[in-house]
């Protein structure tokens, strides 16, 4: 279909058009490089030319506020970072026979990574990022322990992350159906909802596998129920301290003794 | 029934007045939110690494909180990490310039202290700052704004503006919720 239009009215149209752009265009340059930085500056104590090159981007702004960094003797922190080396060392799979290094951890953890005494914590089916972070943590001294800091200095890097595989890669066995946890326990509220009053996340945001936390989160479910309790206890009292930036400290001071002993039992009798 | 060419016409000049107002009470409320509350973007770019936050300098554990500055300013530094604010409460005084710096090791956050022009993104690899400075005391809400996790809705803190009499930095300069 030819078009019916007459070469006027499609002339008018060209200049509508173009004044509309070209006026949104102008308005745009008014508000953003003039107005806006004019006043702004002014809330700030800024003068307007100077306002006005910064909101073109030819001067500089604010400068950072300078760092004074505290030199106060913090305690260790841990001193893991999660740069492309260490995720490349953990990502492999896990050698064909177990590193030589795995017969010092036996008599505490168990062969199979199912700890001897149900007070120390079982390694079998943990993240490897977990177990290679807390293993780098009691070597640097970010945790300590009387029994696991010397056995931990003792490892050299590499050894960090073939145990980490290793142990990553046993399996946690079948679990006594009977002794399950009950889902409907008042605490899993604590574990799936958590407690937006007390700033408790929900434990789950973290700890399930997959849910998008922290990276070295550690695998809670079957975990010996007294280690766990244990654990709790030491980050509320400030014990352990080697979480980085308080993920755990942050509010398990907040938890009661009662919590924590139900939280314990919740993932230690969960699948 | 076929519309006319003219019927059409006229339905999509009525909808461009629809879309020019809703556009127009957008730029508006900008404009209202840039230039009476004063909320502007970030007028630097600072980067920082993520991965090595934790380690050494700025935003390492101990640094973390309100501090007078030698030149007498007042800088807040805080870290939003999964699923916390990090100290999870700051002091500040009314009246006085406040300089507030976050960063994030893990994922983007953001930061709204209510009742106030503070209101920013934090980006992993950057320092986000803002300048303000707080009119009324009081406790004021500061929720995470950023969906940044399954615990993102329990992820809050709290900015409490005292007044200058009532703000008490120890010998270090140092300012802190419980009095530290
Ligand atoms: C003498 C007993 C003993 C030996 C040997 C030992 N561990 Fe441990 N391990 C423990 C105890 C006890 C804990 C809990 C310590 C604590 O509370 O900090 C622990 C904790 C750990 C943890 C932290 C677990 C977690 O969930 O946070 C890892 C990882 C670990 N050991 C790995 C190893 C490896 C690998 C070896 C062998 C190279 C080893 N351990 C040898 C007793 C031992
Ligand atoms: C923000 C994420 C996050 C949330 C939420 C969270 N955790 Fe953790 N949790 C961690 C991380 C990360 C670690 C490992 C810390 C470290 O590096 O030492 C950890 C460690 C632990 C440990 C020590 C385990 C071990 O093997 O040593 C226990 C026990 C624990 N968490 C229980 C809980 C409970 C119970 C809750 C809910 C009330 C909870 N966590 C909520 C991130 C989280
Ligand atoms: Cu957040």
């Amino acid at each position: 279909m030819a078009s019916s239009r007459s070469s006027s009215e499609e002339s008018r149209f060209t200049v509508l058009a173009a004044s509309a752009v070209g006026g949104i265009l102008a308005g745009g340059i008014l508000l953003g490089f003039l107005i806006l930085p004019v006043v702004q500056g002014r809330q700030a104590g800024i003068d307007p030319w100077t306002a006005i090159c910064r909101s073109l981007g030819i001067a500089p702004g604010t400068p950072a506020a300078g760092s004074p960094i505290s030199t106060a003797a913090a305690r260790p922190v841990s001193r893991v970072s999660w740069d492309e080396g260490t995720l490349r060392a953990l990502a492999g799979a896990a050698g064909p026979s177990p590193p030589e290094a795995v017969a010092q951890c036996a008599a505490c953890h168990g062969d199979a990574g199912i700890a001897t005494d149900p007070t120390f914590p079982n390694l079998a089916g943990q993240s490897a990022a977990a177990i290679f972070k807390q293993l780098h943590d009691y070597r640097s001294g970010a945790r300590v322990n009387e029994q696991m800091s010397p056995v931990a200095q003792g490892l050299d890097e590499a050894d960090l992350a073939a145990l980490a595989l290793h142990f990553a890669a046993r399996s946690k066995g079948t679990m006594d159906a009977t002794a399950r946890a009950d889902r409907n326990h008042p605490v899993a509220e604590l574990v799936l909802r958590g407690d937006p009053a007390r700033g408790i996340p929900a434990c789950n945001s973290c700890h399930a596998p997959g849910s998008g936390g922290p990276i070295e989160t550690p695998i809670l479910t079957r975990q010996n129920e007294a280690y766990l309790a244990d654990q709790l206890r030491r980050y509320a009292r400030g014990d352990r301290g080697n979480d980085i930036y308080g993920r755990m400290r942050g509010f398990s001071a907040k938890l009661t003794e009662d919590e924590i002993r139900r939280l314990a039992a919740f993932y230690a009798w969960t699948e | 029934m076929a519309a006319s060419e003219e019927d059409v016409l006229r339905t999509e000049i009525r909808w461009s007045f629809v879309v020019f107002a809703a556009t127009a009470l957008i730029l508006i409320s900008i404009l209202y939110a840039g230039l009476v509350h004063g909320i502007n973007p970030p007028s630097n770019i600072e980067t920082v690494d993520p991965k090595t936050l934790h380690l050494s300098g700025e935003f390492t554990e101990g640094n973390l909180g309100t501090r007078v500055e030698a030149d007498g300013g007042v800088t807040v530094r805080v870290v939003t990490t999964q699923f916390a604010f990090v100290p999870q409460c700051v002091v500040v005084p009314t009246d006085r310039k406040v300089t507030l710096r976050f960063a994030s090791p893990d994922v983007i956050h953001g930061v709204l202290v209510a009742g106030t022009n503070v209101n920013t993104m934090v980006i992993p690899g950057y320092v986000s700052q803002v300048h303000t400075t707080f009119k009324t005391t009081g406790d004021l809400l500061t929720p995470c704004h950023e969906f940044c996790g399954l615990g993102h809705s329990q992820m809050w803190a709290i900015v409490r503006a005292v007044a200058p009499a009532d703000f008490k930095p120890d010998a270090q300069g140092r300012a802190a919720c419980d009095g530290r």
